[in-house]
């Protein structure tokens, strides 16, 4: 019986006048190639924004699987809605505007299934003597955060986390730019308060 | 009141900011996805345009059968049992079996070394259909098939590397059965059946 081998993607030779790897100029070319149903250009946009999707889907719904599942969706998501894609529309605020609604929706599912989410074993490891205290400090943040409701978690990690404009977010969220600033000025309020008592104290 | 980018916000955002560590073989599952979604695709053009021409078909029969009831004056009409009370009083594997048709589609889809291959089974009364393999360990929860609601095909698109491949189905978790359109492999896993499927370099 032969074990399944990992999968790898393999990037096309880049033509020697190509623009810069990463570049804005590039990401377009790619969609562009993509939305003519160039099947490695579509590759190789997944390959680009994947770590990043599932940073965001992590942080959204704290929990590796149903994030890996999001992106996943997200990107099929992305495929089928490539036909309608205007080039004029920056390419990153509509990928998350597509990730962030599936992440709602996974989220909502979520809550219905169980009103307590648990999130690993913070409660025992926390008085851990042995527990690495940037650990402990990450787990806090992850709980802050999780903490927060769900358009205040997504305003906060869109705009300090994956460095999106308020524009950029508005269009990714279709929420308006004072609404967004509230959101992310409230979220930040109650991580401060949060993070600053609770950890203050633990580290007391 | 706190300037929104103070030293704790920073902090956090740091902490959050390194990317996760990504399974190589789950991002290629997504292009794997993204290959089953424009099988699909092409696959409900395909239906729509045959659709057509079964409607176009159709009414041509009916009009002719019309003449000929005018003509004979004994309209008869052929006796048929609704497909839901015949799969309703068959047992699943049965079922499975009788109609079983199967179609491979290689794709050109090049996914990194990788050749999409679509496996398909008519099972129109299963509930659960999923292939199995060396290329997933045999795990009946790695590759669930789709039923398309129409036609009763159960359908799925594997990412395969070049070679020779052994697959079966296994229906309703609980009926283990191989291709019967694909010649059948002699060294089968488990000692089950199976079916071989060669991967032509993509």
């Amino acid at each position: 019986m032969t074990k399944p081998r990992p999968l790898q993607l393999i990037k096309p030779a880049a033509p020697p006048d190509a623009p810069e790897p990463g570049s804005v100029a590039e990401r377009s070319l790619l969609v562009a190639a993509a939305q003519r149903g160039d099947v490695r250009a579509f590759a190789e946009l997944v390959d680009a924004y994947y770590a990043r999707c599932l940073r965001f889907a992590m942080h959204m719904l704290a929990n590796r699987g149903d994030a890996e599942e999001a992106v996943q969706d997200t990107f099929v998501r992305v495929y089928r809605a490539l036909p309608g894609y205007e080039e004029r529309e920056s390419f990153e605020p509509w990928l998350f505007r597509i990730l962030a609604n599936r992440c709602r929706s996974a989220g909502a599912r979520e809550r219905r299934r169980s009103e307590f989410v648990e999130f690993g074993e913070v409660p025992e490891r926390a008085n851990d003597r042995r527990h690495d205290e940037t650990i402990a400090w990450r787990e806090e943040i992850t709980r802050a955060l999780a903490a927060l409701p769900p358009e205040q978690r997504e305003a906060f990690l869109m705009r300090h986390v994956e460095d999106l404009t308020y524009d950029d977010m508005a269009a990714a969220t279709g929420a308006g730019i004072s609404a967004l600033k509230m959101r992310v000025k409230r979220a930040c309020d109650a991580l401060r308060l949060r993070l600053t008592e609770d950890f203050g104290a633990r580290r007391d | 009141m706190h300037d929104e980018t103070d030293e704790t916000i920073i902090r956090i955002a740091a902490a959050l900011r390194p990317l996760p560590e990504v399974d190589p073989a789950r991002k290629a599952r997504v292009l794997v996805a993204v290959a089953a979604e424009r099988e699909r695709t092409r696959e409900r053009r395909l239906r729509i345009a045959r659709a057509w021409r079964v409607a176009a078909g159709t009414a041509a029969v009916a009009a002719a059968a019309f003449v000929a009831a005018v003509i004979l004056g004994t309209p008869r009409r052929a006796a048929e049992v609704p497909a839901s009370a015949r799969s309703a009083s068959m047992p699943a594997r049965r079922d499975a079996e009788s109609v079983a048709a199967a179609a491979r589609l290689a794709t050109d889809a090049k996914l990194g070394g990788f050749k999409t291959v679509q496996v398909v089974l008519r099972a129109p009364s299963a509930r659960r259909v999923s292939v199995v393999g060396d290329f997933n360990a045999w795990d009946s929860g790695t590759d669930e098939m789709s039923r398309d609601p129409v036609t009763g095909l159960w359908s799925h698109t594997l990412a395969l590397r070049p070679g020779r491949h052994v697959y079966a189905f296994v229906v309703d978790d609980s009926v283990w059965m191989r291709d019967p359109r694909s010649p059948e492999a002699a060294d089968a896993d488990f000692g089950r059946p199976g079916s071989v499927l060669l991967v032509g370099q993509p």
